[in-house]
Formats: structure tokens, C-alpha cells, sequence
């Protein structure tokens, strides 16, 4: 039953404020992480189902009638579903802690649910238009999420990444639209033939255009950058690790490879637009990183630099780059969303994000030190983290494809990550306690809790990296090799 | 054909007006009537999906929405800008003079297939040819309330 992954925390979504008013804090804890894990759990059994059926189409009737809820499940829209449910439930045990002194807990839980929502509907949907429209729930979701501590950076970053949002939303509704109106069909299986029975080559660049400005404006791919650092440093600490580890994924890398791949059927001169694209984004980014003194700005810019790298592998189109990219995906996003919880902790305990003020503190904080390193190498690609399996498959695959350039520029700028996470480490944990930071307590329990099960994840993920690329990067990978086949014959519409 | 032009007249004035009248309110309710309009236009050419979106989300849902905003906020100063003044009309003709020129020769250009063969009432086409959108519209109705709910909440600083 694909539907409950949309439905499930739409409803408990609308009922949680009235809960709210009953229990101001633990039946809403209780009741979004059990929805949390109810998604994750469904979607590991999911996970079993695909690999015996393969790719399914479901449609729904309502007393009787059938109505036109068709949503479809392959193995891409499955490896989304997955990545979305585990971080988004670690991020769920963490923010029982982190945010209790903000107030209008029912509230942010249920914005949080209907983000999960947006999230997975867009993963599920087969038709343009509702692409669009999930991703605008996810997105007004994100903005008030954002800007859920009213201080001004937070209001201020919130408008930036609305204003920017909009940009990026008109850009993909007119290339929909435009779409509508030469094939006269907005499902996936329908455009996709349709656009290759009419051959328009100059409207379908120009359609192209528009969605990598739009999905890359959502993805943050430089030069469309401009919202990330402000918006995902100033929100709460686990609204960046959601937005860095899974928004900007989902709403924009899964979408532009959905497009690219299964739509348009991914051409030599887009692959080269897009790899380009990446590259400058891996490598400006990671210059940018290294000048940052707050801790989640740079973390900000190396979301920006890791999407690159996601970017770079997909865009090279060959089936190794594509399992390349996809395993960085998942990577990232619980890399990502560990570093981004983990800041979350420092700034409670310390009240700070200035690199400079901070120091020592792995004394006070051993496990949030710990895990906090484990993140960062995982990033940085070192072995045998998970992190750096992926960097090596697209490097591998680079070479492979006789992109030797782009492959010695995807080290370099893996030289720089690990320079810049190295630096956080030793600024924030090593060196000589500062006295300020004597009375410092480690973080309470559920973020620790939290931030440990993503560690060893990034661990458990390194160790045994072949089974989780045979389970859940391969079947995604192929669904996204088929290119435009995959439209046709797997969902069989 | 004359009602139509009157249609797109009305239509375009309206959106000039939202742009450039000065009071929040007003200028949401002339949105609202820009977009009642090209609803009547998308159904009147045989849209009905369309028209029905734009009805139902742009002229309604969303002028509600900036209502409650404008009634739940106090007017802030107001911001004068000379190029915001001058860059609107500009962008206005210069639009227009492309509109003219290019359009109509480039659509005839593009082929296109036969669009889907659509009729039948609004309910018809909200229940059983969209549900999904409804679905969304649900859940963003739900989004809006919700950001509405927190970013206006009482007291909302960290402290509390």
C-alpha cells in the first residue's frame, strides 16, 4: 500500500495540533516518530517485495469507483524511499531533545510530516504536474520550518529561500507547461513517447533549460547556489540535517534525474552541461567551505560541493556512474544529516557556531566528538567509511568512461573536503579546552542516541558496502540506465 | 471572439493593477480577479482542468491565504523604490513588443499532438481525472495553515 507513505503523515499531520492540546510535548514525540518508523520499517519490507514483483503501478478505488490515484514504485523511486524514511527517523529521535525550548512542538512535528509527505509523493508520482505539485508541498513546508525560530537571520534566510523557491517553481511550470502543450499529456509514460514521436529537438532544449534551471535552483548547483548557505545554516538543527541530507535531493537531484533519464532520455550534450555543472559546483563550493568561520555554513557549502560529485556520477550516464551517484546520494544523506545534528548538539551545549570560540571540546563531548569524526571522514572519503566507496566508484567510473579530467578534479576537490573537515575537527574538538566552555555538558540523550545510530549506519554502510549496492544502488541505477524504456515497459502503462 | 478579447483584456489589466496599486488588500483582490478570468478563458478553450485550478487554487485558496496574512500582519513602512517604479512598465512593453513580434509564428512552427479529449463537469474532472492533485492541494492547504499557525504563534521566541 505505496498511498500510506503520503497519506499516513498527511492525516497525523492534520491531527497533531488538536493532540497538541492534550500533551504538549510526549504524545506528539511519540506519535511523529512512530509514524517515522512505521515509513522506515514499510519501506525495508517494500524493499523485498520490489526485488520479488519488480516495478509496480498501483490504483486506487473508492467505494467501488475508481479514482485517479496512481502512484508507481521502481527500484529509484524505492532506494528515494528508503534514504528518506532512515534519515528522516534519526532525525526525528533528535529533535525530541533539540527542540524543546522552542515551543509549538504539535506544530513543528507537523510540518515536519507534511515535508515527509511532499518528499515521498514526489518519489511515488508518474505524472509531471504532480511532481510539481509535491514538490511545492515539501517546499512551503520547508519555508516555515526554516524560519520556525522567528529570529531574524531565520525569517530573513526563510524569505531568501522562498523568494529563490519561486524562481526555481516558475521556471519548472512553464517547462510543464510547455510540455502539456505539445504533447497534450502530462504522465511520464505518455511525454516520454510523445516526445519522441513529434522529434522537436529546439523545444525539448529549451524545456531542458528550463528544469536544470529549475531542479538545479532546488539541487543548489552553482551558480544557483545563492539560497543553500543562508538558509540551511539559519534553520534548527534538524531542519538543516532534512534540507541538506534529503530536500535538496529529492526535489531537486531525484527529480532532474527522473526527467533526464526516464523522460527526455539523457543526450551527449545535456550529460556535458551537467557534468560541467557539477564539477564547478564540487570545486567552488569547496574553496568557498574552507573560508567559512560558522561551523554550519560551511557545512552548507560542502552540501553544495557533495551534490556535485551526486551530480557528476548521474551525468555521466554509464551504469557504473549512475551506481556511483546514487550510492553517494544515500551517503551524503546520512553523512550530511550525522555533521548537521552533530553542530546542532555543540550549538545547544555551547551556544555558538564560530569555529574560532570554540575549542577542545571533544573533553567535554567525547561522543559527539567521535561521531562528529566519523561524518567528517565519511565525507571526506576516507576509507573504509561509506563515503569513500562512492567517491571511488564515480572516480572509477570516470576513468572508465575516459573522463580523466574530470575524474583528477573529483580527487582534488576530495583533497580539499577532507582539508576543511579536518579543520572543524580541530578547531571544534582537539586542541586545548577553552575556559569558557568548562561547565559544558555532553548532548542529552536522544540526540546522542540519534547521532550514534547514524555513525554506525556511515560505519555499517563502509564495512558492508557491496550489500547495500546490490540491495538498494543496483536495482535504482538500473531503473535509471533503462533511460526512457524504463517509462514504457517497467511501469507498464 | 469579442467576449474573449473583453476576457483578456480584463485579464491583463487586473494583473497590471495587482502589480502597481500600493494597498496589500486590494491589490490580493484584483489578483483574485485576474485569475477568475483566465479560468472563465481556460474553460471557454476547452480546458477544463486548467480552469478548474486556477479557480479553485490561485482565485481562491490562495487570495484566503493572503488575506489571513494581511489581517494577521501590521503594515510595515512603506518601501519606495525609483527602479522598481520605472522597471515594471518597462518590462511590461518591452514583453509585449516580443509577444507581438515572435509568438505567433513561433507556435505555428512547433508541431504538437491532439491534446486529450476532455469535457464533463468540474466535479468530474476534480474527483476523477485529478485526484492525486487534490491530494496535494490538501496537503499544501495543510502546509500553509500550519506555517501560518507557527510563524505567528504567541510569544514565539526561543525562550519561551
Amino acid at each position: 500500500m505505496i498511498f500510506l507513505f503520503i497519506a499516513l503523515p498527511l492525516v497525523v499531520a492534520g491531527v497533531l495540533p488538536l493532540v497538541g492540546k492534550v500533551s504538549k510535548r510526549v504524545l506528539p514525540d511519540a506519535l511523529a516518530n512512530a509514524v517515522l518508523l512505521f515509513l522506515l520499517v514499510e519501506s525495508a519490507l517494500l524493499g523485498k517485495q520490489l526485488a520479488s514483483t519488480g516495478p509496480f503501478v498501483q490504483e486506487f478505488s473508492w467505494l467501488g469507483e475508481p479514482v485517479n490515484l496512481r502512484l508507481a514504485l521502481d527500484g529509484f523511486s524505492l532506494f528515494m524511499l528508503f534514504t528518506v524514511s532512515l534519515v528522516s527517523f534519526c532525525v526525528g529521535i533528535f529533535s525530541i531533545d533539540y527542540m524543546e525550548h522552542y515551543g509549538s512542538k504539535a506544530n513543528y512535528w507537523a510540518l515536519f510530516l507534511i515535508m515527509i509527505a511532499g518528499m515521498n509523493g514526489l518519489v511515488l508520482s508518474t505524472d509531471l504536474f504532480n511532481v510539481y505539485l509535491f514538490l511545492e508541498v515539501a517546499a512551503v513546508a520547508s519555508y516555515a520550518l526554516v524560519a520556525f525560530g522567528l529570529e531574524h537571520d531565520e525569517l530573513e534566510a526563510a524569505f531568501k529561500y522562498l523568494m529563490l523557491s519561486v524562481v526555481a517553481s516558475a521556471f519548472l511550470l512553464i517547462a510543464i507547461a510547455v510540455i502539456f502543450g505539445v504533447t497534450g499529456s502530462l504522465s511520464f509514460t505518455a511525454v516520454a513517447s510523445g516526445l519522441q514521436d513529434l522529434g522537436i529537438k529546439y523545444v525539448v532544449g529549451f524545456c531542458a533549460a528550463l528544469f536544470i534551471m529549475g531542479f538545479g535552483l532546488k539541487a543548489a548547483l552553482i551558480p544557483f547556489h545563492a539560497w543553500l548557505p543562508d538558509a540551511h545554516p539559519s534553520a534548527p538543527a534538524p531542519i538543516s540535517a532534512m534540507l541538506s541530507g534529503l530536500l535538496i535531493k529529492v526535489s531537486g537531484v531525484y527529480a532532474l534525474a527522473r526527467v533526464f533519464f526516464n523522460i527526455f532520455g539523457l543526450t551527449p550534450a545535456l550529460s556535458t552541461v551537467l557534468m560541467y555543472l557539477a564539477t564547478l559546483s564540487m570545486v567552488v563550493a569547496a574553496f568557498l567551505a574552507l573560508g567559512q568561520k560558522d561551523i554550519k555554513r560551511m557545512l552548507a557549502y560542502s552540501s553544495i560541493s557533495q551534490v556535485g560529485y551526486i551530480v557528476l556520477g548521474l551525468a555521466l550516464g554509464t551504469p557504473l556512474g549512475i551506481a556511483g551517484g546514487l550510492f553517494h546520494l544515500i551517503n551524503h544523506a546520512l553523512a550530511k544529516g550525522l555533521l548537521f545534528l552533530n553542530s546542532g548538539s555543540i550549538q545547544r551545549s555551547t551556544g555558538t557556531r564560530n569555529l574560532d570560540e570554540m575549542g577542545g571540546l571533544a573533553k567535554r563531548m567525547p561522543i559527539t566528538a567521535a561521531t562528529n569524526l566519523v561524518g567528517s571522514l565519511s565525507i571526506a572519503g576516507v576509507p573504509p567509511l561509506n563515503g569513500f566507496w562512492s567517491k571511488l566508484i564515480i572516480i572509477i567510473a570516470l576513468v572508465q568512461a575516459g573522463q580523466v579530467g574530470f575524474a583528477i578534479v573529483a580527487v582534488l576537490a576530495s583533497v580539499l573536503t577532507l582539508w576543511y573537515y579536518l579543520l572543524i575537527q580541530r578547531k571544534a574538538f582537539f586542541g586545548k579546552l577553552n575556559e569558557r566552555w568548562k561547565e559544558v555538558k555532553e548532548a542529552p540523550f536522544w540526540m546522542l542516541a540519534s547521532n550514534v545510530i547514524l555513525a554506525l549506519i556511515c560505519i555499517g554502510i563502509g564495512i558492508f558496502f557491496s550489500l547495500t549496492i546490490i540491495t538498494w544502488v543496483r536495482p535504482a541505477a538500473d531503473a535509471l540506465s533503462q533511460g526512457v524504456r524504463s517509462a514504457f515497459g517497467s511501469w507498464g502503462m | 471572439m469579442v467576449l474573449q478579447i473583453l476576457l483578456l483584456f480584463g485579464l491583463v489589466f487586473f494583473s497590471v493593477l495587482a502589480i502597481l496599486i500600493k494597498d496589500l488588500l486590494k491589490a490580493a483582490i484584483s489578483l483574485a480577479f485576474a485569475s477568475l478570468l483566465l479560468g472563465i478563458i481556460f474553460f471557454r478553450m476547452n480546458s477544463p482542468y486548467a480552469g478548474v485550478f486556477e479557480i479553485s487554487v490561485v482565485a481562491g485558496l490562495i487570495t484566503v491565504l493572503f488575506m489571513l496574512t494581511i489581517a494577521l500582519t501590521k503594515g510595515g513602512d512603506a518601501v519606495e523604490s525609483k527602479t522598481a517604479s520605472f522597471a515594471f512598465p518597462a518590462f511590461f512593453v518591452i514583453f509585449i513588443i516580443i509577444d507581438a513580434l515572435v509568438m505567433k509564428k513561433l507556435l505555428q512552427k512547433v508541431p504538437a499532438l491532439p491534446g486529450p479529449e476532455v469535457g464533463g463537469t468540474i466535479g468530474q474532472v476534480l474527483w476523477k481525472a485529478r485526484t492525486l492533485d487534490l491530494v496535494c492541494q490538501i496537503a499544501i492547504i495543510f502546509a500553509g495553515v500550519f506555517a501560518v499557525l507557527a510563524l505567528f504563534r504567541k510569544g514565539g521566541n526561543k525562550d519561551e
